[in-house]
């Protein structure tokens, strides 16, 4: 009697359907997600249960980092560079067309307005080793040191529908909050966000 | 890939027509599907997916001054933001008024404690007034004004500075240094 041969599988496996869950997943990710920016700095927000989102255009976010320093950008590249030309004009700098180039792709930046040219002038890969000072504030908010007024009056200036949006990191402390929050009632600004990450409301709770 | 072509092939050895090898039908769909992953995991990092949420707030305006009618300190609990992620708080008196002076952590107790108080006094009486001392950070406010959404509470004021005996206060009782 002979061995029983037992029949071999084909080791070939059918991909196809793997294929369309690949796709499938690749497909949602292309339309629902969105680019990150390239940011200045890296903020941890705290969360809240606040179910209110983050609108998407015409907004001015103004970043403070764990160590104090504060950031600044606005969402349209076309605002950004009439913002540039707004304050190169008070502030009596020029900037070449090169430099309002690389200005209108940052999404965000922080440091003072005579050190922007020399910044705008370094190649893209030593631009991100630079460590950004952050943007002179003060506590009455309406010094002439206080150069983020100017950046907020001048953005206004350029698009009068921005939404102000707060971004503070966790560890930031509240004195620095404090110097933002002088500026921009200073200037009356008296709404604001401030942008937060989601976390679940106790159980039982209802917004009304 | 393994894959064995077996039967369909061509050159029959025992005489008869010589037939064209038939290809199979198969295609091999690996390259496609590491393809397909790579893009997947090309997307998921470079992009964000949840959107942060926003909390509005109002201050009131800086220019302006409105009288108001002065609010009773009995109804007033004042909520002071220490260090190491800590609260004090007093309820009920002012600050000159020899108060217990109680500490919390942010999180269950905090709301807990401002549920209580608010309990004390008549639902629209009830002030909330937030102290956010030097020493707190960002985070510690936020949660605050979470928690005055959490607990519902209306009437809430942030108050960013403190009175000469608010920090006697906090200086001998607590021991912070603001």
């Amino acid at each position: 009697m002979p061995a029983v041969k037992i029949k071999r599988a084909s080791s070939s496996v059918d991909m196809t359907a793997m294929t369309d869950v690949a796709f499938l997943l690749l497909t949602f990710f292309i339309l629902t997600a969105q680019f990150r920016s390239q940011d200045a700095a890296a903020i941890e927000t705290p969360s809240s249960i606040s179910g209110i989102k983050v609108p998407d255009s015409d907004i001015m976010t103004i970043g403070l980092g764990r160590d104090g320093k504060v950031y600044f950008g606005i969402d349209n590249q076309q605002h950004r560079l009439e913002m540039l030309d707004n304050i190169a004009a008070a502030k009596g700098i020029t900037f070449s067309p090169k430099e309002k180039n690389e200005f209108s792709l940052m999404s965000n930046f922080g440091m003072p307005i005579n050190q922007l040219k020399s910044y705008l002038n370094l190649p893209k890969e030593q631009q991100a080793k630079v460590k950004q000072p952050g943007i002179p504030t003060d506590s009455t908010g309406a010094a002439p040191t206080n150069e983020l007024k100017d950046w907020v009056f001048n953005a206004r200036k350029a698009n009068n529908g921005l939404r102000i949006a707060l971004k503070g990191d966790n560890l930031a402390k509240f004195p620095e909050f404090k110097n933002v929050l002088a500026t921009l009632q200073a200037q009356n600004i008296n709404k604001f966000n401030l942008i937060t990450g989601t976390e679940a409301p106790p159980a039982g709770w209802k917004a009304d | 890939m393994a894959e064995i072509n077996t039967g369909g092939g061509g050159g029959k050895h025992d005489g008869g027509k010589v037939r064209s090898k038939k290809a199979s039908t198969r295609v091999d769909m690996t390259p496609m599907v590491d393809l397909g992953f790579l893009l997947i995991t090309f997307f998921i990092l470079a992009t964000t997916l949840s959107k942060p949420s926003s909390m509005t707030l109002n201050v009131p305006d800086k220019t302006k001054t409105e009288e108001t009618e002065p609010i009773k300190a009995s109804n007033v609990m004042t909520i002071f933001l220490g260090k190491d992620n800590k609260a004090h708080y007093i309820f009920g008196k002012a600050a000159n008024e020899d108060p217990e002076v109680k500490t919390v952590s942010y999180g269950y107790d905090f709301r807990q404690a401002i549920q209580e108080n608010a309990r004390k006094v008549a639902a629209d009486k009830f002030v909330v007034v937030i102290k956010p001392t030097k020493l707190s950070t960002y985070k510690n406010m936020v949660d605050v004004l979470d928690e005055m959404a959490i607990t519902k509470t209306k009437r809430y004021a942030l108050v960013d500075q403190l009175t000469p005996d608010e920090k006697k206060m906090l200086k001998d009782k607590v021991k912070i240094d603001v």
